[in-house]
């Protein structure tokens, strides 16, 4: 635990998570979700703008996304819990008020383990409650614009006990929360896009001393800012109480200035609204029977948790490593997330490597070349090699067909310009087989062919081989360069060596 | 065809309503209604209901030239059978009043003699008014404590709060969601029973709209109850078993001219052979500050919408129009300016109740009590309440218990209306605060418990010694069923209706 003090204070951190809800229409009415990228006030119905007479009607696919949510983080569902009006007068609030879970949420009582860290978090609870709409301020031509594509969007907003203890452990808790509602279907969890954003409580005191008061930075867009919004508290925090000993710190809400990287004060905590919070009269109580709970139960798909331990179980003897496998659920994590807790129809990395592996190929290869594909520049898809593909590809690879080289060059073009010809006709066409299967060759015939480039080389390249005979051996592999090129980097590149290296003595 | 007829006559409806104010906009299309069993069937339609085609202003200001982009599911269902809708009567703003005097309209006149120029009665004053004056065979109201009644009482009408969560309330403007009711106004209970009957439909729009199955089998408990009871002689009453709640009657008002009229129907009824018995709902005397507090903090939430951005009035703080930071001041020019006085009251003092602070004494305490009036109906009721969480456990028959109760609907005749003052708004007039009192207590607990009241309008008693002289004006009978029993409830009205036609 010592470890874990800063200058002998102890951080307590608590996190309450924002999280937009994958769903294709809103939570409580009919009109579609949107991206940033739609035309603004273009996803809405009359509900949404609080028109008179419009009243809400709840979306059973938000509430069972919701489920999956509080199932993955371990909540005790409650049989019974309420809506309640959140009052407030905004402009990105066209009702005058939220519909949110003030004084019955859904789901409480939680647990969850990230990955990285050793101790388990509390979930305090999670409430299920609207989206804003959003107000565009323009400073210049002094307007406010109001955009009601987001207006009613389904929200879970997940609070943790203040169970974290370090800047890290905080972005290291985002972002295994995130990966786990991605892996859950529960949200896409773009931060950038806005779809996660977190509101963090951080406060201070010497270790055996209760808390500390703390204070509320809201609305973090970015793990980044996360952690720098927490550094700034501590040491703000620590220089009020370490300069004067009877100095407090004060109970504020706060806001992180991600310009000069640092908090400022948004309201004391006597200026706190009182949001006049009432039950919602026409929203009555929600009922999840137990029934209804299993049965979302039995649909989720699997936690990365148990995927990790999965993966490690059935690969490792096989020499796949923790390593490798975070390497493959960091692909999993960039697929598109489908609507509604759909399955999706597009493999993510994980499947798509354990298809391939299910024909016999070795993981260890499989996962390397899955590998590859992300120093390629392109994000991970199983769209644009399929399952079939890319095990012709792995098979060339592990036949020795090919060359490293020459197999690079292959998956470049196979990613570059999807096809659906047969990838050792493609290979064939780019002249990146060896001629004959290793096996076949006799090592004369091979040793010939190297030979002969080699000869090449050495006509080529008249002032490198001088540089070599003169003593400098790293000129070497620029001669060796010359020829994979010439070859296409069919010709092993240590049998070129060993033979230029004979014909120079 | 009829409606061309209408149509044609807007101008002669127009010329009627002068003196009265019942309507603030007729419907002068020529739109061509379809073919159905309510054709022929001039329907005027209370103004805090949505209508796409006519304005939608609840008689604020704040809503003065707004449309809605949608039609109320009753007004659908209403139009689709055929009815036609002949324009929007006038109430008081946001339902919040019970003279409509509290209109941007300006105030209803009684039509029972413009001269006198008495209140319709109110929130749904128009309608009253509307059906009252001969404009049209039907008017649809909203009643959250009374508001159907009072008005029909007051304009010697008939009118029906149905049961709540019965009539879809979607496109209803909403003062207070767990109170507001759509409702019927008629000249006659079987205009009355054959609208509701239209308009008595699930609403899957309407989220405390109540499952067919539900409403079915609160209808059948009710209907087979009083059916078992009865001879198949209809004359007869025998088996008809009638509730008179005595906190309703305090001796203070045993001289009023109403309640000896009250008591006459009572009388015969008895002599037809129904059971009269004195029932008790004992927390009656706490229903009024429970309502009162209920209601203004859901219309304090309720009408938070309106703050002039996305519709409806927009106030711009004076010379300060290119100032963005004034948008908290845009909404509190809108609103002082867009709601009228009562209005602003009821809204300030809903704040208050749900502050942080108050919450818990005043909201909180409120709900409890509105549990204490639900239960004191169901421990009157012979047949069980069908919503009860208490019904899932199954409870002993009862074997005593009434069918319907009965009480005035009002405890005074349509009283005059008030002179305007410098701000156009009416002076508060200064009233007997025991009628007051009593008046509210009269519609308030079956509004709070959403059971079915039914206000029929009577003769005045024949004078006696023991009477104060009555002014001839009309006065309504109140009868109060179980949830759900509103079939009931309009079947004995319909007997009452009778005896009166009879000349009792």
């Amino acid at each position: 635990m010592s470890r874990l003090l800063v200058d002998g204070w102890q951080v307590v951190i608590g996190i309450e998570t924002h999280v937009q809800l994958r769903s294709k229409q809103k939570l409580f009415s009919k009109a579609p979700t949107s991206l940033l990228s739609h035309s603004p006030n273009t996803r809405f119905h009359a509900f949404d703008a609080a028109f008179p007479g419009t009243l809400p009607r709840l979306n059973r696919k938000c509430l069972d996304l919701a489920l999956r949510a509080a199932l993955a983080l371990g909540c005790t569902v409650n049989e019974r819990s309420s809506f309640d009006r959140k009052h407030y007068f905004y402009s990105d609030q066209p009702a005058g008020y939220q519909i949110t879970q003030h004084y019955s949420p859904f789901a409480v009582r939680g647990l969850f383990t990230p990955t990285k860290l050793g101790n388990s978090i509390r979930i305090k609870q999670i409430q299920l409650e609207q989206d804003t709409a959003k107000s565009i301020t323009n400073p210049s031509k002094k307007s406010a614009l109001i955009d009601l594509n987001r207006a009613g969007t389904g929200l879970l907003e997940i609070v943790t006990e203040p169970d974290l203890r370090t800047p890290e452990q905080a972005a290291e808790y985002v972002r295994s929360l995130q990966e786990l509602l991605r892996a859950v279907g529960v949200s896409d969890g773009n931060m950038e896009m806005g779809s996660l954003r977190c509101d963090v409580n951080v406060s201070i005191n010497r270790p055996g001393e209760p808390h500390g008061t703390r204070c509320e930075v809201k609305n973090l867009n970015s793990v980044k800012f996360i952690v720098a919004a927490i550094e700034y508290e501590i040491s703000r925090q620590r220089r009020i109480l370490e300069n004067n000993s009877s100095a407090e710190v004060l109970q504020e809400t706060r806001r992180f200035d991600h310009d000069v990287w640092k908090t400022y004060k948004m309201r004391s905590k006597e200026d706190a609204p009182d949001y006049r919070y009432m039950p919602d009269p026409n929203l009555g109580t929600l009922v999840f029977s137990q029934e209804h709970v299993d049965s979302v139960r039995r649909g989720m798909p699997s936690l990365p948790a148990s995927t990790r331990s999965r993966l490690l179980q059935t690969y490792s003897s096989k020499g796949v490593t923790e390593r490798d496998i975070e390497v493959l659920m960091n692909l999993d994590a960039n697929r598109e997330i489908p609507y509604d807790g759909a399955e999706s129809s597009i493999l993510g990395a994980v499947a798509y490597f354990e298809q391939l592996c299910s024909r016999n190929r070795d993981p260890k290869i499989t996962q390397n070349v899955l590998g590859q594909l992300s120093a390629l520049g392109k994000p991970f898809s199983s769209e644009l090699i399929s399952v079939d593909r890319m095990g012709e590809f792995i098979d060339l690879v592990v036949a020795k067909r090919m060359t490293r080289p020459s197999a690079k060059l292959l998956l470049k073009q196979m990613l570059s310009r999807p096809s659906n010809a047969p990838v050792n006709h493609l290979a064939a066409e780019m002249d990146l087989l060896d001629t004959d299967p290793p096996h076949h060759k006799t090592m004369s015939a091979n040793d010939d062919l190297v030979r002969d480039i080699c000869l090449r080389a050495i006509d080529a390249l008249p002032s490198e081989i001088a540089a070599i005979r003169g003593g400098n051996q790293n000129v070497m592999n620029k001669v060796v360069g010359w020829i994979m090129r010439e070859t296409r980097g069919k010709v092993d590149p240590n049998s070129a060596k060993t033979i230029l290296n004979q014909l120079l003595r | 065809m009829l409606l061309r007829r209408f149509a044609s006559n807007v101008s002669a409806l127009r010329a009627k309503d002068v003196s009265i104010n019942a309507f603030v906009a007729f419907n002068d299309s020529e739109s061509v209604s379809s073919n159905g069993p309510l054709n022929g069937c001039t329907i005027a339609v209370k103004d805090n209901i949505c209508t796409s085609h006519l304005p939608t202003t609840a008689s604020s200001a704040i809503l003065k030239d707004f449309h809605s982009p949608f039609d109320a599911t009753v007004v659908q269902i209403l139009t689709k059978n055929g009815a036609e809708i002949i324009g929007k009567t006038n109430c008081d703003e946001f339902g919040m009043g019970s003279l409509n005097i509290h209109s941007v309209h300006g105030p209803v006149v009684n039509p029972f003699n413009v001269e006198e120029r008495r209140a319709a009665g109110g929130s749904s004053g128009g309608s009253a008014a509307a059906v009252a004056a001969g404009l049209c065979h039907a008017a649809l109201g909203t009643d959250t404590g009374g508001s159907i009644r009072l008005p029909a009482s007051y304009c010697g009408v008939v009118g029906l709060k149905p049961s709540y969560g019965l009539v879809s309330r979607h496109g209803i403007i909403s003062y207070a969601d767990s109170l507001d009711t759509v409702g019927v106004l008629a000249k006659d209970v079987s205009t009355v029973e054959n609208v509701f009957g239209h308009i008595n439909k699930h609403d899957y729009r309407d989220p405390t709209s109540i499952d067919e199955r539900v409403r079915e089998r609160a209808r059948n408990l009710s209907l087979e109850q009083y059916e078992s009871n009865r001879h198949s002689n209809t004359q007869d009453l025998k088996g008809l078993r009638i509730g008179v709640p005595q906190e309703y009657f305090p001796s203070e008002l045993s001289s009023n001219p109403i309640i000896s009229s009250i008591r006459n129907i009572l009388s015969l009824l008895r002599s037809r052979g129904a059971t009269v018995l004195p029932v008790s709902l004992p927390s009656t005397k706490y229903a009024l500050s429970a309502y009162y507090v209920i209601a203004s903090a859901e219309g304090s939430s309720c009408l938070s919408r309106y703050d002039g951005i996305e519709y409806g009035l927009r106030v711009k703080p004076p010379g300060e129009e290119n100032n963005i930071d004034t948008s908290a001041k845009i909404y509190a020019h809108t609103r002082s300016h867009g709601f009228g006085r009562e209005v602003r009251k009821r809204i300030l003092l809903g704040t208050y109740a749900l502050s942080a602070d108050a919450f818990d004494n005043y909201f909180l305490q409120a709900q409890r009590v509105r549990q204490m009036v639900r239960d004191d109906f169901d421990s009157v009721f012979f047949v069980s309440n069908i919503l009860a969480s208490s019904s899932t456990t199954p409870k002993s028959r009862k074997t005593d218990g009434v069918d319907v109760l009965i009480h005035p609907s009002a405890i005074r005749t349509a009283p005059r209306l008030p002179i305007a003052d410098d701000a156009g708004e009416p002076e508060s007039a200064s009233r007997d605060t025991l009628q007051d009192y009593v008046q509210d207590v009269l519609t308030v607990p079956a509004s709070l418990a959403g059971l079915p009241a039914l206000s029929v309008p009577v003769p005045q008693a024949v004078r006696n010694q023991n009477v104060e002289k009555g002014d001839g004006w009309p006065i309504g009978v109140s009868v109060v069923g179980q949830w759900g029993s509103d079939e009931l409830v309009l079947k004995v009205g319909r007997i009452i209706e009778e005896m009166e036609r009879n000349g009792l």
